[in-house]
């Protein structure tokens, strides 16, 4: 279709437009579906809701999320694993795009307002798919106490010179209590440092049960 | 060896190496050893993990320590409940510690039985390597391919002896079904299928809570990513959730699978391709596989090895028995394996504690210029074999991570849904980055490898 007149042109994005609409709702139809059987009575139909998640995708991300922190013990669980089916799903071979797509919506979970748990579950998805693109705000948890120990390790696992610098960047900028923690992500990751000695062999523990 | 006034055995040894000149004050065990005990010295052990196995081999090493085979050092543990129970199984003159790294670094403490939750072996049998002490670790050797690679480096690097506590090895049947087999009696095997009962189901789930008084969380977590406690985690069920004992297949896959290996030659060897699919457990915190099939395709020799975990009502029957076979009544006649040759099939049941083999392994005549096989002394035995003399031990550290990595990669293709290729010689998965990735889990400041 030639694109030089002006009314095709204007048609041609009409039918996108109408297209994306039919599948943007299409999407919102599976994610509400799939939340209303996360939230089921049934634990069969929240089992097999959470293994079909995969496919549904990213677009589910941001809801599954909400309903990890539901009151129901179960029905968080299942959205939780959710989540994860679509972190396994979308990392197999040849899905990139899909795989982006995830990555994108789990970033948006690291933010402040959402609750601990929930961000540091996020934290170990982006470690089997975080890309380039989360690094910058996996690093910016390693400010955070409650966060920082899941973003280093998380951090040590992603394959990227990107990463390597962020753990660099955090060492100069970590408190005393914390340095060793990230000088050992970056032993594990071939980098060299001094003045921190790993004490992985050093006790520390005591007991206080007595020999007879 | 007594700690005190005594020379212990490095220090014995070290000047022994100065003391060149009179030979002949040195046993001759301790000369032509290089740094490992005499043949007729008392290894000095500890031990780590005084709960479930830890507490059997506890009780196994005082009854040694009585018939004089070992001295006993040190009982260590995260809960201080089990620590106080092992401390009375131990008797006076036993060490108490929470934090294992105490006893290692204790120079009088020769060997040490690691049986704590699976998720702390890589770490703690590294630790123990690098610190000059022979390893008794529980099995499944590591819950990741990297702690396995770290594993075997380390006890390369420091001369130590590692048995695993893969013992099925070590059974009177598994002797008998290893000499059957490999003498032909089947023909040329080319598929083993092993069968497995399901794993449980957590039909008591409960909320996370605080722990209780006598267990210290943080250690028992160690190289875990830290999550609140619940007491569906432990002792004993950790079995269940994959990050640490990975379910039946990794708990009874590294026994089964382990005679697999060893009774086809294939120590040493992987698989090309690993594909498994499996059922989730429908709620509780537990998400091993309770339903699970695992086809693992091994090429020159071309083979092929199956886990499958299944219904009961569809497991082999077990055969009937008198009790007056070398492995007595089957007592868990739940999971084993069956090898399929071209000229007939075996089955035997078990393949840790208790091996049983089919009859007619048992009862096989070996003909004039029949193949024999190593028969082992015992699982403890063989380990003391190891440290005295230096020889690979039946489970050795090689060998065990390689049956390890089976169970890993069978449940990393569970959880990924997908088919994985494995590069043996290279040692990792190829052709699928997040599975990549997967092989190596980073653990927690300062419990780490």
């Amino acid at each position: 279709m030639s694109m030089n007149n002006p009314k095709k042109v204007f048609l041609a994005a009409a039918v996108v437009a109408a297209s994306t609409g039919t599948t943007e709702a299409a999407k919102g139809d599976r994610v509400q579906k799939l939340i209303s059987k996360i939230r089921d009575d049934s634990a069969e139909v929240r089992t097999n809701a959470w293994l079909s998640a995969g496919e549904v995708g990213a677009p589910a991300v941001e809801a599954l999320a909400k309903v990890m922190t539901e009151g129901d013990l179960e029905v968080a669980r299942a959205a939780k694993r959710a989540l994860w089916k679509i972190v396994r799903h979308c990392g197999r071979p040849g899905a990139g795009n899909e795989r982006r797509a995830v990555v994108g919506e789990l970033v948006e979970l690291l933010d402040d307002e959402q609750p601990v748990p929930v961000r540091r579950e996020v934290l170990w998805m982006l470690s089997e798919i975080g890309t380039r693109k989360s690094i910058k705000p996996i690093a910016a948890l390693l400010s955070n106490k409650e966060l920082r120990e899941d973003a280093r390790m998380v951090l040590q696992r992603i394959p990227s010179k990107g990463a390597i610098a962020a753990l660099k960047a955090g060492l100069k900028a970590a408190p005393e209590d914390f340095k060793l923690n990230i000088a050992q992500s970056l032993r594990q990751r071939g980098v060299e440092v001094s003045g921190l000695p790993c004490v992985k062999l050093v006790p520390t523990k005591k007991t206080n049960v007595k020999p007879l | 060896m007594k700690r005190t006034n005594q020379l212990n055995r490095r220090e014995f040894l070290a000047a022994a190496g100065a003391a060149v000149s009179v030979p002949y004050l040195i046993p001759s065990g301790v000369l032509a050893a290089r740094g490992r005990g005499g043949a007729n010295e008392r290894i000095t052990m500890a031990h780590i993990g005084v709960g479930g196995m830890g507490g059997y081999h506890l009780s196994d090493m005082v009854e040694r320590r009585g018939r004089g085979e070992v001295n006993i050092a040190a009982v260590c543990d995260a809960d201080e409940k089990r620590l106080a129970n092992a401390v009375k199984t131990a008797g006076p003159g036993v060490d108490a510690y929470r934090d294992y790294r105490y006893i290692l670094q204790r120079k009088d403490i020769d060997a040490v039985v690691i049986a704590t939750p699976d998720h702390w072996h890589g770490a703690q049998m590294v630790h123990a390597a690098e610190c000059g002490k022979h390893v008794y670790v529980e099995k499944p050797a590591c819950c990741t391919i990297e702690e396995g690679k770290a594993m075997v480096a380390a006890a390369k690097k420091n001369n130590v002896s590692v048995q695993v506590g893969s013992q099925g090895r070590s059974q009177p049947e598994a002797y008998l079904a290893h000499r059957y087999l490999v003498n032909g009696n089947i023909g040329h095997i080319s598929r083993v299928d092993c069968f497995h009962y399901p794993s449980p189901e957590d039909n008591n789930p409960v909320p996370d809570s605080d722990p209780p008084a006598e267990l210290d969380w943080d250690l028992w977590l160690g190289p875990l990513r830290w999550r609140p406690y619940n007491r569906r985690y432990c002792p004993g069920s950790f079995r269940w959730f994959l990050e640490s004992g990975g379910g039946q297949i990794r708990d009874r896959g590294a026994h089964v699978m382990s005679c697999a290996m060893w009774w086809m030659g294939a120590d040493g060897t992987g698989p090309v391709t690993i594909e498994a699919t499996g059922t989730p457990p429908k709620k509780g915190l537990w998400d091993s596989a309770v339903l699970m099939e695992v086809t693992y395709r091994f090429k020159n020799p071309d083979w092929t090895l199956t886990w499958t975990q299944m219904p009961r009502d569809k497991l082999p029957a077990a055969e009937e028995r008198t009790g007056q076979e070398p492995g007595g009544k089957i007592v868990r006649p739940g999971y084993g394996a069956i090898y399929r040759g071209d000229k007939g099939k075996f089955i035997h049941w078990g393949g840790d504690g208790g091996t049983w083999a089919e009859k007619k392994a048992r009862e096989w005549e070996p003909p004039a210029g029949a193949k024999d096989v190593y028969k082992s002394p015992g699982h403890k035995e063989d380990w003391f074999k190891g440290i005295k003399t230096g020889e690979k031990t039946i489970m050795n550290i090689e060998a065990a991570v390689g049956v390890a990595n089976l169970c890993i990669l069978g449940n990393l293709s569970y959880i990924l849904g997908r088919k994985l290729e494995w590069d043996q010689a290279k040692q990792e998965i190829v052709g699928d980055e997040q599975a990549h990735r997967m092989m190596y889990r980073p653990q927690r400041h300062p419990y780490h490898l």
